[in-house]
């Protein structure tokens, strides 16, 4: 329950450019002098070292971009959700944007699936490299992951799906949407170590950049929101 | 230019790398005539801690013809990927290389960095050498405390800003865009700014050396160059420009909070102390400016810390006056408090219950030697009543932790000294267990002893620093005799001292052992994983360095200095008196109690102890 002086706001917003090599940590620092300086009456937590509560949906690897970043906090006072947005623009670095605010409906746990789109900079791009690529991902796909209790291998063929994988100019493109349930959670860079697999050289004299663009809930239809 | 993202993923903390942060001036460069790279000669996060880079950003990003970017030591990993992929040194704004601005500029303030200036135009792909370089490359410019002394870095600077640099770099610009825009070489360039005061040109000096080594003279090429180099100050601290607004770095820094310089100089005159001479006269700023600085900054940044700055903080005239002004709203607005290190004779309940910094984290106090007697040849004012009586209030107020500085080696030191360490922090446990309130904790006292490194412009500036082999000795006799598990006890590097004290005396001779240095890819001396004592060893040995003649030796009273080609204020003969007190175990009086006539008040200034001279 929320208590009555108190409202509920999830901002959606992206972060690109430099941002992207911002570890979450760091990013959570940079928006709390951001709410600051927007001059948002956000709640502070209540004890001996009160501070601005922000809570963020899943946490990005370094170096990833994303279209689609949630936090939440509170108010203390109705501010309208425009203006909340417009504030948090003006006190927020140039590539790190909010997009919209509004009275959160759901919870972070709900979020199910993430879609993200890699660009693979390669001299050997063409429409064909991009068809074999996209068939790697037929069958199994076994990835070595690393938890807290060791490194395994894991079919990721369940919790990753290719949504589309072409030749664009120099660079191979693959939309991709793949698992964030708390347990099953696949990092793109898996599907690059995949691709790895077969194509070694792949990355030579070329880079990939990751973003992440859009999230669902899991059904993998709905927009999560 | 941006940097490729490859690189950036294969790094250590890349926010060290990216720029883009809140705060950050980007400029159409087209607009411009003058394009400046502040450089600091050490990593990201000690380099946007620098309090003189935030305020001399703002100045010139304020000219409206001048572009100040900010540039840093890249970690060895970084400069390795740049190294390997061809990437130049580039400005965090605009990503552009080092090579393509109009001046360079370093920011020295340890020693310790300067093969990291020399690594680093290396990597802007900028001749190190001041003679290598011509019209084409940017002007290489060096400022900060370590510039009091720069004949080391003679060879590889165009020219030195001597003091405060509030005015000096605006007259720089000013004349790098005249120029620019006339027929005007780099020699006449550099002639013309010799003429300004606080510009020091060492290439226009002609340096000759006596037989047995020591500088015979320093002679100005020509007639209109100046003999000696005046430091410049900003006369009124409330009329000196103060940011406004602040780079906030996304990644965390040192001094990661508003920093509010409350005054410039130090009243007390420690010995030892090269802070505590060169910034002088004492020069404060108002509460009420203070005050609304505070406030402006923590509306702008969005920091939530704000920390007074000065020498000796709880000398300011006002420091009741001025925090309990800003306790009215800083904790309202849940901002804290914080002082850097605070004198024992300041140290009282009603401060530390104000200041939350204090509230929360750890006690220090520096009382610097072990026995009175040796504080009162440094002059350090403070006796053992007035540090147990602040470490009583600490652990009333429920501290069970003291750190304790000391230096040793320092002028006429003996065992009695060394002993005298231990001794008195036996005596803080003590206090600690004769304090009734205290916490049912045991107590526990740090000791962190620095070796003593001669400075330039100190009474001591004359004395050689104690030979390495004795450093070590003292360090051990303290370790074997601390027989205390409650008194911990941790001493500073010697070799990294002694190498410091080479250059803190050092003449323009050593601009070749840096130079040898440089060429065996020496760099990051400040960091201990880094730093080795042999491979300097190696390098004085290789260029026929002897660099004891500049550490340890101890200077003749009438020697031409290395550094005499400077003046900053206060006189040679104060400083030679102060040296003589030492010798007699004599104290001088704060400035607020008694000038002792040091010379600075030449200089003027506002809010000052000093009496004023009559400006003709």
């Amino acid at each position: 329950m929320v208590p009555e002086d108190r409202y509920p706001v999830r901002v959606r917003f992206s972060k690109v450019g430099s941002l992207k090599f911002i570890s979450h940590l760091d990013l959570s620092r940079t928006m709390r002098a951001a709410f600051l300086r927007a001059k948002l009456p956000i709640w502070y937590t209540m004890g001996f070292n009160p501070h601005p509560k922000m809570v963020f949906s899943l946490p990005l690897s370094v170096g990833t971009a994303s279209l689609c970043e949630f936090m939440d906090f509170m108010l203390t006072e109705r501010v309208p959700y425009g203006d909340i947005v417009a504030r948090l623009n003006a006190s927020f670095p140039a590539e790190l944007r909010a997009i919209e605010a509004y009275e959160p409906s759901t919870r972070f746990c709900d979020i199910g699936w993430a879609t993200y789109e890699i660009r693979i900079e390669t001299p050997a791009a063409s429409p064909e490299l991009a068809e074999k690529i996209r068939a790697l991902f037929d069958g199994e796909i076994i990835v070595s992951k690393t938890t807290k209790i060791g490194t395994f291998d894991l079919d990721i063929a369940p919790l990753c799906d290719i949504l589309s994988c072409e030749c664009d100019g120099g660079e191979i493109v693959i939309d991709v949407r793949l698992s964030c349930d708390e347990k099953s959670f696949v990092n793109p860079k898996h599907v690059i170590e995949h691709i790895l697999k077969s194509y070694p050289t792949i990355l030579d004299g070329g880079d990939y950049t990751v973003c992440r663009t859009n999230v669902f809930l899991p059904d993998k239809e709905t927009e999560f929101r | 230019m941006k940097l490729p993202e490859s690189i950036l993923k294969k790094v250590e903390k890349p926010g060290r790398y990216v720029g883009g942060e809140w705060g950050q001036i980007v400029k159409d460069k087209s607009s411009v005539d003058v394009r400046f790279a502040f450089c600091f000669p050490d990593t990201y996060e000690i380099g946007m801690s620098n309090l003189g880079i935030r305020i001399l950003y703002d100045i010139m990003n304020k000219m409206d013809y001048v572009w100040c970017e900010r540039a840093y030591a890249p970690w060895v990993d970084m400069e390795e990927q740049m190294r390997s992929h061809g990437i130049p040194l580039w400005a965090v704004e605009s990503g552009d290389p080092l090579s393509e601005f109009d001046i360079v500029g370093f920011s020295l303030q340890y020693e310790m960095c300067y093969t990291n200036m020399l690594n680093m135009l290396s990597l802007a792909k900028i001749p190190v050498l001041a003679s290598e370089r011509d019209e084409k490359q940017p002007l290489i410019v060096c400022g900060g405390p370590c510039t009091y002394n720069s004949e080391p870095m003679a060879d590889f600077a165009d020219i030195f800003l001597i003091g405060e640099g509030e005015d000096e770099v605006v007259e720089l610009c000013s004349l790098y865009r005249e120029y620019k825009h006339s027929d005007m070489t780099k020699e006449e360039l550099l002639r013309r700014a010799s003429h300004f005061e606080g510009f020091y040109v060492p290439s226009l000096y002609d340096v000759s050396y006596n037989a047995d080594g020591t500088v015979k003279e320093y002679k100005p090429k020509y007639p209109d160059v100046p003999a000696k180099v005046r430091k410049r100050i900003v006369k009124d601290m409330d009329k000196a420009p103060y940011p406004e607004n602040l780079v906030m770095p996304y990644i965390e820094t040192v001094q990661d909070r508003v920093v509010l310089e409350v005054y410039r100089g130090c009243i007390r005159g420690c010995r030892f102390c090269q802070a505590g001479m060169v910034y002088r006269p004492v020069r404060e700023k108002s509460v009420e400016k203070l005050n609304e600085t505070a406030k402006t900054l923590i509306e702008n940044t969005g920091y939530d810390e704000i920390t007074l700055s000065s020498l000796s903080i709880s000398d300011y005239t006002c420091i009741d006056k001025l925090t309990d002004e800003m306790l009215k709203w800083t904790d309202e607005k849940k901002v804290s408090l914080s002082l850097p290190s605070l004198r024992v004779n300041s140290f009282t309940k009603e401060l530390m219950e104000k200041i939350s910094t204090i509230r929360t984290g750890g006690i220090t106090f520096a009382p610097e030697a072990g026995t009175q007697r040796l504080r009162d040849v440094i002059n350090k004012n403070i006796n053992q009543e007035e540090l147990l009586r602040a470490c009583r209030v600490a652990f009333e107020g429920g501290k069970t932790a003291v750190k304790l500085y000391f230096m040793q080696g320092l002028p006429t030191e003996t065992d009695e000294d060394l002993d005298g360490i231990i001794a008195l922090a036996r005596e803080v446990i003590e206090e600690f267990y004769r304090t009734p309130d205290r916490v049912k904790r045991q107590p526990q006292v740090t000791i962190s002893a620095a070796c003593f490194v001669p400075k330039p412009f100190t009474p001591f500036q004359w004395e050689g620093q104690c030979p390495y082999d004795e450093l070590i000795r003292r360090q051990k006799y303290v370790t074997v005799k601390n027989t205390d598990r409650k008194i911990k006890y941790n001493y500073h590097d010697a070799g990294v001292s002694r190498i410091e004290a080479v250059f803190a005396r050092g003449d323009r001779r050593l601009g070749k052992a840096l130079l040898e240095a440089h060429r065996r890819g020496m760099r990051l001396d400040a960091w201990e994983e880094y730093f080795s004592y042999e491979a300097w060893l190696d390098v004085f040995r290789s260029v026929g360095t002897d660099e004891s003649f500049y550490a340890n030796r101890t200077f003749k009273e009438d020697e031409v200095l290395p550094w005499d080609v400077i003046d900053i204020g206060v006189t040679k003969e104060f400083l030679l008196r102060e040296r003589h007190n030492a010798y007699k175990g004599k104290t001088t009086p704060a400035c607020s109690e008694k000038c002792s006539a040091c010379g600075a008040n030449k200089l003027g200034g506002e809010r000052s102890w000093c009496p004023k001279i009559a400006t003709p």
